[in-house]
């Protein structure tokens, strides 16, 4: 006795003539039914109850590492192979970064500045949102020490002290 | 329907139909959720501090500061150096494109074998090094025991 995945759905047609005929419809869901589990199982597995809090630019590939930590709340600066990016503004182009003989990048210390003072204003009316000093930076794989270097200087010359530096987690 | 019914006399041939659609309609409802709350992209953080007054604190706690060390690790587009106090080590060159990853962190373990409370280390890179080798390098001093990496230019 095979048990049949299927409902069953009673029309009542009027042919041509006028008469009355009952058609009998069956809908397979079996294979719809087997789809969905797969995807619900595929699904419950990487669910996860934090929800996402950065986002990563298409553009951008994080190098991978095994690091566990998970990701905190904090402006980021991502760093494309072709801009600097704060919170998703152009602050400056990476050819300019590289060019420049000095260590600081002025574009992204004065928005950095701006963050900070934003940030220790808001600190002031509620004690949980004061200024950590927390940014993440995301940067992409390819690029070389030097843009890296000069970004954590500038984030270590507005107060920035605590770096995290995102990375993707091999699967 | 109950058993009897189903493989009762004369009642062989009957179809028995499953009621699936309260499991369609909880489908419906988890996926839509579920794709919702999906993270494809599988994020972690490594974190980095500059020196600050509270990591200065945590080095004073420690009674013998002899077992403290100084290490640096120098890497450059032709391989990786390490330097610590009390030791020798050979410079690690590229193999072909490929740094050599396991011989670094063998001398990491010896560091490690002799000074056991160490947990610093230095990582001072060329400007054109790739960040991705940066991060490598990073994951194998955390994995061999200095989980407190500084950078330096």
């Amino acid at each position: 006795m095979e048990a049949q995945y299927n409902t069953n759905l009673t029309f009542q047609a009027l042919s041509i003539k006028g008469r009355k005929r009952t058609t009998h419809f069956t809908l397979k869901l079996t294979s719809m039914i087997d789809m969905f589990t797969i995807l619900l199982v595929f699904l419950l597995k990487n669910f996860s109850a934090e929800g996402q809090i950065m986002s990563v630019a298409p553009d951008l590939r994080l190098p991978e590492s095994t690091a566990q930590k998970a990701p905190e709340r904090a402006s980021i600066i991502a760093v494309t192979n072709d801009f600097v990016l704060l919170d998703g503004e152009r602050i400056a182009k990476i050819n300019d970064v590289v060019a420049s003989d000095k260590l600081l990048i002025p574009e992204l210390m004065s928005e950095l500045q701006k963050k900070r003072q934003l940030s220790e204003k808001i600190g002031q009316i509620h004690s949980q949102m004061a200024f950590t000093g927390k940014i993440s930076i995301q940067g992409d794989r390819e690029l070389p020490y030097l843009v890296i270097k000069k970004i954590m200087f500038t984030c270590g010359q507005v107060g920035f002290n605590e770096m995290m530096l995102a990375v993707s987690k091999p699967d | 329907m109950n058993l009897k019914q189903a493989i009762g006399k004369g009642q062989r041939n009957r179809d028995v139909d499953v009621n699936i659609i309260p499991v369609m309609n909880i489908f419906l409802l988890l996926i839509p959720f579920l794709l919702l709350t999906a993270e494809f992209v599988h994020l972690a953080i490594i974190e980095l501090s500059l020196p600050s007054l509270n990591r200065g604190q945590s080095r004073q706690e420690i009674e013998n500061p002899q077992e403290l060390v100084l290490v640096i690790l120098a890497v450059k587009e032709t391989g990786f150096q390490l330097k610590a106090q009390g030791f020798v080590f050979d410079p690690l060159y590229k193999n072909g494109n490929q740094y050599d990853y396991a011989s670094l962190v063998e001398q990491l373990k010896r560091i490690k074998e002799q000074h056991p409370y160490a947990e610093d280390i230095f990582i001072s890179a060329e400007n054109n090094v790739k960040y991705d080798i940066i991060v490598k390098v990073m994951d194998r001093c955390r994995e061999t025991g200095f989980p407190n990496v500084s950078l330096s230019g």
